[in-house]
């Protein structure tokens, strides 16, 4: 039946009808007494509520997992260009390639190398000064027949070899702090300012000393091609340049030597090591009585190599 | 209307309607005292529509007892929704709560009084009035308890809280959780009901 269906029957009870008079009769009984102390006492003897569970399910929870992942990538990609920007990654040896490198190694042919770390980047200077020189030292084509142009061609071997003094004092310079490096890495006490005097004296005196040597050869070579330039000979770039020593123009037992030398550092301590002590001795031996055949005008007591050699 | 049939004032229940917020908040700080001032001000209401309800002044006290021990667990969520100072805390009406959970506890235990009993439960609810309640009245006053016993409970929650609580339907709809609608639909059917319930109670007389 339709409420509006039923007429009077859904109608308000109004007051002073039969109905009304009856659901009025009787009376409601009151708490009983201690109600309250008994609700209190039971509230106070209850547990503490557990927590409201977390909501895991549900769209909201997808886009706050979400919204964490994006502002996680932008914190890290905001820090990232921070250490770049300070410098930060440098300094902990950490390679941040340049947009050049990265687009050359995107289109280009040629990959881009990755940043060379400090220790290398000296040593590996020296070998570019190293090639640049060594094909075309002074740049000069065709025969030299002048005077001028042999003075020319002999100030840019010059310049040159400071440019190569000053790769090689770089390098010396690395090797040293490396070594202190690695003594502290090793917990080594690094050495007193006494003993790095000493070590630099006696490469100074080592450079020196070549150094010598070399302008003595230099000079001695020079004079005889300005007879020849002044003869009215023509130098070419090959008769400038110092001939290559070949393996038939080394002396009797260098060969152990000259192999010893192309090895790295490491490897020709593993080697030398690896050698019967006899043959140790045997080499020492011929190694000291070389070096005092070579400075026979200054003999050096100590037989030690240096860096610079 | 309260428990002597008189109507009861709602003018200093909206005179507490912002101190409710107060009390929620020393609810959930767990003050004992808060409880007890709650207690004294709805527990008698709440009593007498839960009595009205079941009919039984023990299971009455239960209701009411249970209604307030879930004000006490349920207050920090409370004061958490209706935060001080805001709107929502002014219009925070712990009276309300407890109605209608006490209006649901109510009808929970009728439905579950109905299930233990060993009545033969009909295929579908029946509206017409229960003859046998009818019959067993038989003092004056247990008349009216005899009337309200004969409906559902939802209808019985209608005609309780309508008529002697005197709450606006919209009030009561929402101790009932339901839209105004349904509510109205349902006063309406439960007072048709109430109405054959007492022409054949005057019938058998």
């Amino acid at each position: 039946m339709s409420v509006n269906t039923q007429g009077h029957d859904g109608g308000p009870i109004l007051p002073g009808t039969p109905l009304a008079r009856a659901l009025s009769a009787g009376a409601v009984p009151p708490l009983s007494n201690g109600f309250a102390d008994r609700v209190v006492a039971a509230a106070e003897a209850r547990p503490e509520p557990l927590p409201e569970l977390r909501r895991r399910s549900g769209r909201w929870s997808n886009w706050r997992t979400g919204r964490r992942l994006a502002v996680g990538f932008a914190g890290v990609v905001a820090l990232a260009s921070a250490a770049a920007a300070t410098g930060l990654l440098q300094q902990l040896a950490i390679p941040v390639p340049s947009a050049g490198t990265i687009w050359a190694s995107i289109s280009g042919p040629a990959r881009a190398a990755p940043a060379p770390s400090p220790s290398a980047a000296a040593a590996a200077s020296s070998v570019a000064t190293d090639e640049a020189v060594a094909p075309q030292p002074v740049g000069i084509a065709g025969p030299i027949d002048t005077p001028e142009e042999l003075g020319e061609a002999f100030r840019r071997v010059d310049a040159l070899r400071d440019k190569r003094r000053e790769v090689r004092r770089a390098i010396i310079d690395q090797r040293i702090a490396d070594e202190i490096a690695r003594r502290s890495a090793a917990g080594l006490s690094p050495p007193t300012p006494a003993e790095l005097a000493a070590v630099r004296e006696r490469i100074d005196a080592a450079q020196s000393r070549r150094q010598q040597s070399v302008d003595a050869r230099l000079k001695e070579r020079r004079e005889d091609l300005q007879r020849r330039v002044e003869a009215g000979e023509a130098i070419t770039r090959r008769d400038i340049l110092r001939p290559q020593a070949t393996r038939q123009d080394l002396p009797e037992g260098s060969e152990a030597f000259e192999t010893l030398r192309k090895m790295t550092p490491r490897e020709r301590r593993e080697a030398w090591r690896a050698l019967p002590p006899e043959q140790r001795a045997a080499l020492a031996e011929e190694y000291r009585t070389r070096r005092a055949a070579a400075r026979a005008p200054a003999p050096n007591p100590s037989a030690a190599p240096t860096p610079a050699e | 209307m309260n428990a002597a049939g008189t109507p009861l004032s709602q003018a200093p229940q909206n005179a507490l309607a912002g101190a409710e917020a107060a009390w929620a908040q020393r609810l959930a700080a767990r003050d004992a005292e808060a409880l007890r001032e709650v207690i004294a001000l709805h527990g008698a209401r709440l009593h007498r529509t839960a009595w009205r309800m079941t009919g039984d002044a023990q299971e009455a006290e239960d209701i009411v007892q249970e209604a307030m021990l879930r004000l006490w667990d349920q207050a920090p969520r409370i004061v958490q929704r209706h935060s001080t100072g805001s709107g929502a805390a002014a219009g925070l009406q712990l009276g309300g709560w407890l109605q209608r959970v006490v209006t649901n506890l109510a009808i929970d235990r009728l439905r579950r009084t109905r299930r233990m009993s060993d009545a033969e439960v009909p295929d579908r609810e029946d509206d017409s009035p229960r003859a046998d309640a009818l019959v067993e009245a038989r003092e004056e006053g247990s008349r009216a308890r005899a009337l309200i016993a004969a409906l559902p409970e939802r209808q019985r929650a209608a005609i309780v809280l309508t008529y002697y609580e005197e709450l606006p339907n919209a009030e009561a709809a929402a101790a009932l959780d339901m839209n105004l609608k349904a509510f109205e639909s349902l006063l309406h059917r439960a007072r048709a009901s109430l109405r054959q319930a007492f022409a054949a109670q005057e019938g058998g007389k």
